[in-house]
């Protein structure tokens, strides 16, 4: 049996990037098995996946807790959810990132590979969903599933030009991975993985979710306080004396509502640099 | 293809003609795919949108009344709203079929305090344990439901998130076979109220026994033992699928000394902990519970015969009293002259995980107590 967990937040697709490992599995006469794990569900909350693939229905109900191989959707992830804990000896670990493996500062005795998700994801959906732009690269580093499997299995999920787009993504993604290579930092200490991540942004630190930021320009705003209404998370205050908005970076998860509203465009979202 | 998914797709195969139900977390979905197929227009039936779960179970109930097959679902809290319209279904004797997706009481995750706190409202409550199970329970649930000899609503439970939410593969039945296999439910002119016979369901009109609704009631629904049986038989005939007898599934068990009893998704770990312990040579074997009403005695008292000892795993808890499952084998087993020695365990409370380690320290310990050995009678897995 193979077992892989998968890490992501919560918009970015890990949950269908699970399913669709399973069901490419299934149409290379596999048996499999996808389940997620969440917490409360909503765009940017950290959340967990696991595939598991044999010859015989898989029985096992319990979660994944030795994966073979960790995909790690999300380039900030690693800070809240330890992607390599518990990894089996050996095993593999997938990452977003635009740094080459031999850069990847996360340790121990596993082999790291790199892809560029969120700029593939970008480039070729428009938005950061970097699920597909990941699998591509699962594909070629694992040489579990050929990647007709997946572009089929992308298919069944995403009919039409949407999967066009995101077989482009899967395409880019398996001709751009860099890797696998030996981990180069050999030791590293034991996380714990907390997979009930879940809960209220208000009461906690959730840049690391953003993968764009706004930016205010403060000559452009004419001080109308939409921005600061319509901010779900409360990131925006408001200074009285000026009569201008500031941000609250730690509550900003970066969802661009603040931007989408500005009646003189006065906020852009500006990709986070990594 | 989800849990969830595999329930819908069961309703579609049955050509359910109403079906209502109201959205709560882990059941959603089914509610979704149902709308999705109206949309589509798969099949000729009606979804009626409402505002909570009491008005869905009155909606099957009344089109239920009509000779409609009906359908509904609900997870945890909303299976406690619509606890007083069950009473009315089960004692109208009424072949709805529901779907619980386990939602537990302390938190969102799963476990079986739900579906077991509505033990009295007159349902048969089914376990099951994978997606494939989902899919061929509902639609065996329809066939015992409108059986002439039963007419007793039927709930079919599964776990929340880890199945209703897990994809794995399904095989789906053609139409033409479910069509051939399960003909279209008949109203029973004997169960609308006013041609009631005083005698049996209404509550005691013209000087009837008001305890005789009661009575008939209970004998209906032991009788699904031996309709759930049957159709299991036939089911396979037709499809090539079983799931041990319908009321208990044997895994391993034709030499073991002694036997896990478990229901529901850990069933399916315990069956990996099994085959972990075989490999040791310690002879366990899982007996996964299907059925709890009716609860199969008989099946059971034969175990009982041939085990030293069952473990009872117990997902859901009654505070201060117990698991039911326990004190539903004990009570099964207490006039026997040959009794295995039982343990209680309690698992999977809130949703926590149960793996297969878990299963390996409770065959640990029913083969120590069934070798004599001091083992405390009740664990917090």
């Amino acid at each position: 049996m193979i077992e892989i967990r998968l890490h992501g937040r919560g918009g970015q697709g890990a949950v269908t990037a699970s399913r669709i490992i399973a069901t490419a599995a299934y149409e290379e006469g596999k048996y499999s098995q996808a389940i997620p794990m969440y917490g409360t569900e909503r765009r940017g909350a950290p959340l967990t996946a696991f595939v598991r693939i044999d010859d015989v229905r898989v029985r096992e109900r319990e979660l994944v807790h030795n994966p073979e191989i960790s995909i790690v959707l999300d380039p900030l992830i690693a800070k809240q959810q330890a992607v390599v804990n518990q990894l089996k000896p050996g095993g593999l670990v997938i990452l977003n990132t635009a740094y080459p493996p031999e850069a990847v500062k996360i340790g121990g005795d596993f082999n790291v590979a790199t892809v560029d998700a969120t700029t593939i994801a970008l480039e070729t959906l428009g938005r950061p969903i970097t699920n597909t732009a990941i699998l591509g690269a699962f594909a070629k580093v694992t040489g579990l599933l050929k990647v007709e499997s997946i572009e089929k299995a992308i298919k069944k999920f995403f009919p039409g030009r949407l999967g066009d787009m995101n077989i482009a993504a899967v395409k880019r993604s398996y001709d751009e991975v860099k890797g696998p290579i030996q981990a180069v930092v050999k030791e590293a200490p034991e996380q714990k993985v907390d997979i009930h991540v879940g809960g209220y942004g208000v009461l906690k630190d959730v840049s690391s979710w953003r993968v764009f930021t706004p930016e205010i320009d403060v000559d452009k705003c004419i001080g109308c306080k939409t921005c600061w209404i319509f901010c779900p998370e409360t990131a925006i205050q408001w200074d009285e004396e000026k009569n201008k908005p500031w941000i609250r970076f730690e509550a900003c998860k970066g969802c661009g509502l603040c931007a989408n509203e500005c009646p003189v465009n006065a906020i852009k979202m500006v990709r986070v640099e990594v | 293809m989800v849990g969830n998914k595999a329930a819908a797709t069961a309703v579609k195969l049955a050509k359910v003609q109403v079906a209502s139900a109201f959205p709560i977390t882990p059941q959603t979905t089914i509610t979704q795919y149902l709308s999705e197929m109206y949309a589509a227009g798969e099949w000729d039936f009606d979804f009626v949108n409402v505002e909570g779960e009491l008005t869905s179970q009155v909606v099957v109930q009344a089109a239920s009344r009509t000779g409609a097959r009906t359908f509904t679902c609900t997870s945890g809290p909303g299976l406690l709203y619509m606890h007083h319209p069950m009473q009315t279904t089960g004692s109208s004797r009424l072949p709805v079929v529901m779907a619980v997706v386990h939602r537990g009481y302390k938190g969102m995750q799963p476990d079986h305090s739900d579906l077991m706190s509505q033990q009295w409202t007159g349902w048969g409550h089914q376990y099951v344990e994978h997606a494939q199970e989902i899919l061929d329970s509902v639609l065996m649930a329809y066939k015992v439901a409108e059986d002439p000899r039963i007419r007793i609503p039927i709930a079919v439970g599964y776990d929340g998130y880890v199945l209703s939410y897990t994809a794995e593969p399904v095989e789906i039945p053609a139409q033409e076979e479910v069509d051939k296999w399960l003909p279209p439910n008949k109203a029973m002119p004997s169960v609308l109220p006013d041609e009631v016979d005083p005698s049996t369901f209404a509550r005691g009109w013209g000087g009837g026994d008001p305890q005789m609704p009661w009575k008939v009631h209970h004998e209906a629904i032991l009788k699904i033992e031996e309709v759930l049986k049957e159709t299991m038989d036939s089911f396979e005939k037709t499809f090539g699928r079983r799931y041990g007898n319908g009321m208990i599934e044997e895994y391993m068990m034709e030499d073991a000394e002694v036997a896990i009893l478990a229901m529901g998704t850990i069933a399916g770990t315990c069956k990996a902990a099994v085959d972990r312990m075989r490999k040791e040579g310690k002879k366990v074997g899982l007996i996964k519970l299907r059925s709890y009403i009716p609860f199969p005695v008989k099946d059971f008292r034969e175990w009982a015969k041939k085990l030293d000892g069952i473990a009872v795993v117990d997902r859901s808890i009654c505070p201060g009293k117990g698991g039911p499952v326990f004190a539903k084998l004990r009570d099964s087993l207490f006039d026997q002259e040959e009794k295995p020695k039982t343990l209680q365990f309690h698992a999977g409370l809130g949703g926590k995980e149960v793996r297969v380690h878990d299963f390996e320290m409770i065959g640990d310990k029913i083969l120590k107590a069934a070798k004599g050995g001091k083992v405390e009678q009740v664990t917090w897995v």
